[in-house]
Parts: C-alpha cells; sequence; structure tokens
C-alpha cells in the first residue's frame, strides 16, 4: 500500500495517519430502491486490480475525509482530494 | 454551575523531572509543562468564508495563540484560565460564524526546546519540521509514535506540543526517551 499520501490540507503525511473506509465510487440507492439495492450498497464490495478510488480519512491530523485514486497493484497514488469537493462524492 | 468546587490536578504533575542522558553535549534538550489556561477549540460554520482574523480577536493577542489544526478549525490557546462570562463574551465575537468547543480540560501543552530539538520529534513524527517547511507560528497536527499532538514551532529551536490530558505523561516520558542522546532537563510547572 502506498505509505505517502499527499493531503491536500496537510502536505505528505504516512499512511499510518490515516483511516481507510473503501470505494468511494459506489451510489448511495434511493430509500425506496429495495432490498436488492440496499443490500449491494451495504454489503458488497469488488477487490479491484488496478487503478480505483477509496475513501480515507485523515484521522490523526486535519481529520478531513479524502479521497485517494491509487492503483492496488503498482501503488502510484494519482490524486488526493477533499471528499467535499465539487464531484468527488458519490 | 457545578455544586462543589472542582480540584484542578496539574496534568503533569505526576511526571518525572531532573536530568536525564547524556551529561554535556551542547545540545541539551529543555522538556517544559505549561501552563494549562485555556484552549479552545473553534469550528467554522459550513459556508463562513475566511475566519482567520475573526478568530485571532478570540486569542489573547500572544503571538502563538491562534494555532491552525484543519480546514476551519483552529485552537485558541493561552496561559490565563477563562470564566463561563469570558468564553461567552468571545462566542458573542464569533457572531455564529464558528463555534468554540472549551477543551481547556482537556489538552495540554508541553514546551520543548534545544539545538537538537528537530532531530528529536523527527524520531516521533514523519512531519518535514526544518524551517524553510515549518516556519515559526506554523501548526501541524500529527502522530508522535502512536500518539496525536499539535505541533507549533514557537522559535528557531522550540517547539510546543499540544496532546489529550490522558496522554500527556506517556508523551512526556516518550518525548524524555527520545531525548537521551542529548541529554534532557525535565521541568513541570510550579
Amino acid at each position: 500500500m502506498a505509505s505517502l499520501i499527499a493531503c491536500p490540507h496537510c502536505g505528505p503525511r504516512p499512511k499510518e495517519e490515516f483511516t481507510v473506509k473503501g470505494d468511494a465510487a459506489i451510489a448511495r440507492p434511493a430509500a425506496d430502491a429495495g432490498e436488492d439495492a440496499w443490500y449491494a450498497y451495504v454489503y458488497l464490495r469488488d477487490n479491484p486490480r488496478g487503478r480505483h478510488k477509496e475513501y480515507w480519512h485523515h484521522t490523526s491530523g486535519c481529520r478531513r475525509w479524502l479521497v485517494v485514486e491509487r492503483d492496488t497493484v503498482t501503488h502510484v497514488v494519482y490524486a488526493v482530494l477533499d471528499a467535499s469537493a465539487q464531484g468527488e462524492t458519490a | 454551575m457545578v455544586d462543589f468546587a472542582l480540584f484542578h490536578r496539574s496534568a503533569l504533575a505526576g511526571a518525572k523531572t531532573g536530568s536525564f542522558g547524556a551529561a554535556s553535549t551542547g545540545s541539551r534538550i529543555a522538556l517544559t509543562a505549561l501552563s494549562e489556561g485555556h484552549v479552545l477549540h473553534v469550528l467554522a460554520a459550513h459556508g463562513s468564508g475566511a475566519l482567520r482574523g475573526l478568530v485571532a480577536q478570540i486569542g489573547d493577542g500572544g503571538p502563538y495563540a491562534v494555532r491552525a489544526y484543519g480546514p476551519g478549525q483552529w485552537f485558541v490557546v493561552g496561559d490565563a484560565a477563562l470564566s463561563a462570562a469570558d468564553l461567552s463574551g468571545k462566542a458573542a465575537l464569533l457572531a455564529s460564524r464558528a463555534s468554540i468547543a472549551d477543551q481547556s480540560h482537556g489538552r495540554v501543552r508541553i514546551g520543548i526546546g534545544g539545538a537538537s530539538v528537530e532531530a528529536v520529534l523527527a524520531k516521533g513524527t514523519a512531519v518535514d519540521l526544518d524551517q524553510a517547511n515549518f516556519a515559526i507560528g506554523h501548526s501541524a497536527m500529527t502522530l508522535i509514535g502512536h500518539i496525536s499532538a499539535l505541533i507549533t514551532r514557537t522559535g528557531v529551536e522550540s517547539f510546543e506540543l499540544m496532546v489529550l490530558r490522558g496522554f500527556a505523561e506517556s508523551l512526556w516520558d516518550d518525548l524524555v526517551q527520545m531525548s537521551l542522546e542529548f541529554g534532557v532537563e525535565a521541568k513541570t510547572a510550579d
């Protein structure tokens, strides 16, 4: 796993300062979307090989939620943005 | 209001004091427990714009009274204890653009200084403490070992650490340990 995450607020920090929540690309279904949609939203996750987006919380720093786009194979970090930035939250 | 007087006991009252480590390296570390006056956590309201100037108004005017924590969050610290009236006066100054959470009882400050202070702190944190990147007055929330702390540079060779009260003595012991190779003078207040 990438060991340095460039927090947009704090600068480069070691991964130990962060908590990873998981996939940032899934969309919350409508309240009446039905059991299958909610089951998938709550429980079903892919285990992607390659580039994907994740929520990271800077727990021991600025305490902001971030969206980290990284590659699970090469460990390259492509982008780190605040989760409240336009278009970042699903 | 409380029904009985609370007895304030300093968080570092029982911490170890004295000289430890190398005798005279010329770059000894001075570790000091600082006054537990006030620590106010200021949180900006959503969409309240730039507040840095406004937040400075609730400080005591000291050069490092306002310490940036994260986006829209600051700690305002000072040596004087504040009454409930002082606090509501400060809250009124912020005019609903930000809120105050009194953390005076929750966080304590530790001063650390000496020629080798950057080398000592670098053992615990990954933040680049070189003065070119970490100027006097700059603050950073980070981990020192496994303990979360706000580091503030107060001089070329001096820093202040702010840590949750319950972790203060543990961090103090860690700092003494980290300073042994240079020698350290540990002094609690009073």
